[in-house]
């Protein structure tokens, strides 16, 4: 069975450095065969919910030039924090050692 | 930087709070329109002919009552989550119990049994007003457990804000109690106890969904967690008083299920609940346990308007004052800028 959607970001994220949320939403639409604007729009929410939470953090941030989803929406790099990582831990979604699940 | 890129990244953080804040709000409005049909049901049979003091036969009836409510509330869950094509990840994330899913299963315990059966000790034992004040605090419970647990942050200005609403709360509940405490009465402080158990509850139920949150939708969490209530009531509770009492629940659920008028009231009870929790969730996201649990406070004001508008008897004077005071406290924390609130913890980054 696949992930919550919201788990497939964190592991997603976790492979990388860092990512754009363009490149992180396009491979969860891929995940999970979806398309459109609604889905866009769904997985934005998703990853602003996980940087309030402070899951992940805004490394970076430009206007979309058309390239990515539309012109002059608003982009943001994300990256895992450790705190992410560790939640990660906790839930199962990464193996290793948790206090605190 | 460019001003554009500056002034996209702020309306980027307003528009998230003003969305958490708007959810929040839902959740009070939703909240107090709950009461008239929540409070119609008990003017229906069976719940009419059932004597104050038979306290064996009221919590029965309210378990079964309870239970039922939690099972219309799913339906309307599922075709919200029908709708925004969620019910797919609802089954991978409650199927993930032992690291994810437990978390709603023990929120379902704390908004359910916990708070719902505090506030009825309170309301039975001391009286409905001192059982709305108790409720009041829930917020102060849930922005410590969110603090102490995973360090949410919460700012002078958020908690000046919950002050002032529930210091609002209690000028409109509050004079209500003269008339109702009674000193002399021996089992009063069951209802002190259930007043507790319910700030405590409904405090806690914030705090522990938002852990789970962390990794999962709200709108997916608010079904996890009612899935777990039908269980928690329909496979546990609900059997046991049947076995080990001889109240008779088989002949209070047909009744209930057979009777037009509590049918009705209980598919509008459970679409306000329904959709009051899911805003209630979503707000927890946005801008936090605290903040969020604070402005859903304003309930008691809602619930105040929305039985003025069924009864069309005005409330007292002090109604207005309360009113004042509420929406000062919601503008304190309204008036908090974005970017603080954009991210919600202290956490190691």
């Amino acid at each position: 069975m696949k992930l919550p959607q919201k788990g497939f970001l964190l592991i997603t994220l976790n492979q990388y450095s860092s990512l754009w949320d363009f490149e992180l939403i396009q491979r969860a639409m891929v995940e999970y065969e979806l398309q459109g604007h609604y889905w866009i729009n769904h997985f934005s929410i998703a990853l602003d919910e996980l940087a309030s939470a402070g899951l992940i953090n805004r490394i970076g941030h430009r206007l979309d030039d058309g390239e990515a989803i539309a012109k002059d929406r608003l982009l943001f790099e994300f990256a895992l924090s450790d705190f992410g990582r560790q939640r990660m831990l906790d839930t199962g979604l990464l193996d290793g050692v948790t206090n605190n699940d | 930087m460019s001003l554009s890129l500056d002034k996209a990244l702020h309306n980027h953080f307003q528009r998230s709070q003003r969305w958490g804040f708007t959810w929040a709000l839902w959740t009070a409005v939703l909240w107090g329109a709950w009461y008239v049909p929540g409070t119609a049901m008990w003017y229906e049979e069976p719940f009419v002919s059932i004597h104050s003091g038979d306290h064996g036969m009221r919590l029965a009836a309210t378990a079964v009552m309870t239970w039922i409510h939690a099972v219309v509330v799913l339906l309307f869950l599922i075709i919200w989550n029908g709708m925004l094509g969620k019910l797919r990840d609802y089954g991978r994330t409650i199927v993930r119990f032992r690291r994810i899913s437990k978390w709603y299963a023990l929120a379902s315990l704390c908004g359910g049994p916990m708070a719902i059966f505090g506030s009825y000790m309170a309301m039975g034992y001391v009286g409905p007003v001192f059982a709305a004040i108790t409720s009041l605090f829930y917020p102060v419970v849930g922005a410590i457990i969110a603090r102490l647990w995973y360090h949410e942050k919460i700012s002078g200005r958020a908690a000046l804000g919950m002050a002032i609403i529930i210091m609002g709360g209690m000028v409109i509940y509050g004079p209500g109690l003269f008339g109702e405490i009674d000193i002399s009465e021996n089992y009063a402080w069951l209802g002190y106890v259930g007043g507790i158990m319910s700030a405590i509850g409904w405090g806690a139920e914030g705090a522990v969904a938002s852990r789970a949150m962390d990794v999962t939708d709200p709108d997916v969490g608010i079904q996890c967690r009612f899935s777990f209530e039908i269980l928690f009531w329909g496979v546990l509770v609900l059997p046991m008083i049947y076995l080990l009492t001889d109240l008779p629940i088989l002949t209070l659920l047909v009744d209930m299920l057979t009777s037009p008028m509590v049918m009705i009231w209980m598919v509008l009870a459970s679409i306000a609940h329904a959709y009051c929790y899911t805003a209630f969730y979503k707000s927890f996201s946005l801008i936090g346990v605290g903040r969020g649990e604070a402005i859903g406070n304003l309930y008691g004001v809602f619930a105040v308007l929305f039985v003025m508008a069924f009864t069309l008897e005005l409330p007292e004077w002090y109604f207005v004052l309360g009113l004042i005071l509420t929406v000062t406290g919601s503008f304190v924390m309204y008036r908090e800028p974005a970017e603080n609130i954009s991210t919600l913890r202290e956490v190691e980054s």
